[in-house]
């Protein structure tokens, strides 16, 4: 039997400054950050009242009957899944659903919702908490309704390994696909995190960054010297996963292939990221796509622009691409989009998979002066473009010290040495 | 106001039905309507008529009809039980 391959052939996203995949890149090129001051009265309090929101009003998604029970979390990841299904052209009434299933990472699910209900139990000292709060709040909400609106009867799954999550549920959706055990997965991510109780608990850990004084949107400055930490996010993106094959048959595009998971874990500190757990995670997606160092030509970095990450995974890179390091391009698109944090793997496998497509790098903003420990090419302030890139990686490393590496090939086979595979 | 058109402003609000359909007879799952959705429907029944409904929500509520009676009832009964007679559900509100 042949080797079964893994077919990209759906991309959806809902974003901050974008609507669409499209919007997406193009906002990105153009260096524009979406990261704003957050206006509304309840947020004043915050020490750096920073974030970057989508423009989504649910209600010109959903009913509002429907709307009740979906928190803002799965309202996005419905319309981006939807999107990345549209894009494949899969039409799931002449496909075995039973072969079809959902895979997402979310970090923290349904948490206006959470935060809700705890407002209405604790703040207002009712007890007329909503009825629909446990199912709106529980973690795998929004995968379970991309499985019931679509009728994928195959495995419904949702990962959540905090920032790494997303990663995690692409990489794992691909070894099912390679595995044989299904045929196409909906997979992606998605957080909506920017409720008062979780911008607190986050600025009470000191990781958010501080509010650019004369720009908001310059708040997030990944592998900067004078960067202050992250800025949270919100919104979801999606790929349809399909087997080769299965892909070729129906005679869909098919965008790129993911070729590389490499799984890793930090087991130091909760908190502390490490050069070996995130180098062994890229080394790990190099074996499984049979590539070397080498062959790799753009990383989506994680590059958070906290203190520890930007630092430890400049090294990492180094430790595992050698001097090949110094002339591969490494941007941090957080610099315009924030921190998705379970939905950021996805987003930038997505926005990794496009530059691939486009031939385009998108940049790393705000980074005028870089630190001296982070001195790779970090695609300063402006997009790279008419580049051609055949193999790309996304890093996501995680509180917790889950760190995930997905790697994604122009759609041709080019490898250069046998591959691990998808294990 | 009666019960009856109370509950058919609250239920045209929160659903995607018309007056026409909220007849006595109809079905609250044929409207859309689930047992956690009643559930919600009940906070604002209580917000309306400053009712308190400490009991378990009955689960053999299946028409408008059976809604409206079991208001009705609970409003004679809260009232008996303050001395009161019963709230005027006819009074323009």
């Amino acid at each position: 039997m042949s080797e079964r391959r893994v077919a990209i052939t759906g991309l959806g996203a809902v974003a901050p400054n974008a609507r669409s995949v499209d919007e997406l890149f193009a906002q990105l090129v153009g260096g524009r950050s979406a990261i704003r001051r957050l206006e509304a009265p309840m947020f004043a309090s915050l020490r750096s009242p920073i974030g970057a929101a989508v423009d989504f009003d649910g209600s010109a998604h959903f009913a509002a009957a429907r709307l009740r029970m979906l928190d803002r979390v799965s309202q996005l990841a419905l319309v981006a899944a939807a999107q990345a299904i549209a894009d494949a052209h899969l039409d799931f009434a002449t496909e075995n659903r039973e072969r079809c299933g959902v895979s997402l990472g979310t970090g923290m699910g349904g948490a206006e919702s959470t935060d809700e209900g705890y407002h209405i139990i604790y703040a207002e000292r009712s007890d007329r908490v909503k009825p629909y709060t446990v199912l709106n709040s529980m973690t795998n909400a929004a995968a379970s309704w991309i499985g019931i609106d679509h009728a994928l009867s195959g495995p419904n799954l949702t990962y959540s390994t905090a920032c790494s999550s997303s990663a995690v549920a692409l990489g794992e959706a691909a070894r099912r696909i390679r595995s044989g055990d299904v045929d196409v997965m909906v997979a992606g991510g998605a957080e909506a995190p920017l409720t008062f109780g979780v911008l607190r608990a986050w600025e009470a850990m000191r990781t958010i960054a501080t509010q650019d004084p004369t720009d908001p949107s310059a708040s997030c400055r990944p592998f900067s010297r004078n960067r202050t930490g992250l800025v949270l996010g919100e919104g979801a993106a999606f790929v349809a996963l399909e087997e080769w094959q299965h892909a070729s048959a129906r005679g869909a595009r098919i965008h790129a292939e993911l070729t590389g998971y490499g799984l890793a874990t930090d087991v130091v500190h909760i908190t502390r990221p490490t050069v070996a757990g995130q180098a062994a995670a890229m080394r790990l997606a190099l074996n499984s796509a049979g590539l070397d160092p080498d062959a790799v030509d753009y990383i989506n970095a994680h590059g958070t622009a906290t203190l520890q990450n930007d630092s430890i995974e400049t090294a990492a890179i180094k430790e595992v691409f050698g001097s090949r390091a110094y002339s591969l391009p490494v941007s941090s698109t957080k610099s315009m989009h924030g921190h998705l944090l379970g939905a950021a793997g996805a987003l930038e496998f997505v926005i990794a998979v496009l530059s691939l497509v486009r031939g385009v790098v998108p940049p790393t903003m705000h980074l005028d002066a870089p630190d001296p420990a982070c001195d790779l090419d970090y695609v300063s302030g402006c997009a790279r473009s008419g580049v051609t890139l055949r193999a790309v990686m996304s890093n996501s490393f995680a509180f917790g010290g889950t760190n995930a590496v997905l790697i994604a090939e122009t759609p041709h086979d080019h490898r250069r040495r046998p591959s691990t595979g998808l294990r | 106001m009666t019960t009856l058109e109370t509950l058919q402003n609250i239920l045209i609000d929160e659903f995607e039905v018309t007056r026409e359909q909220l007849v006595p007879e109809a079905e609250l799952a044929a409207l859309g309507v689930d047992s956690l959705d009643l559930l919600e429907l009940m906070f604002k029944i209580e917000d309306r008529y400053k009712l308190s409904i400490r009991d378990d929500v009955p689960t053999d509520l299946s028409t408008i009809a059976d809604v409206v009676v079991y208001i009705d009832e609970l409003l004679a009964r809260q009232a008996k039980a303050r001395g009161v007679d019963p709230p005027d559900l006819h009074a323009a509100t």
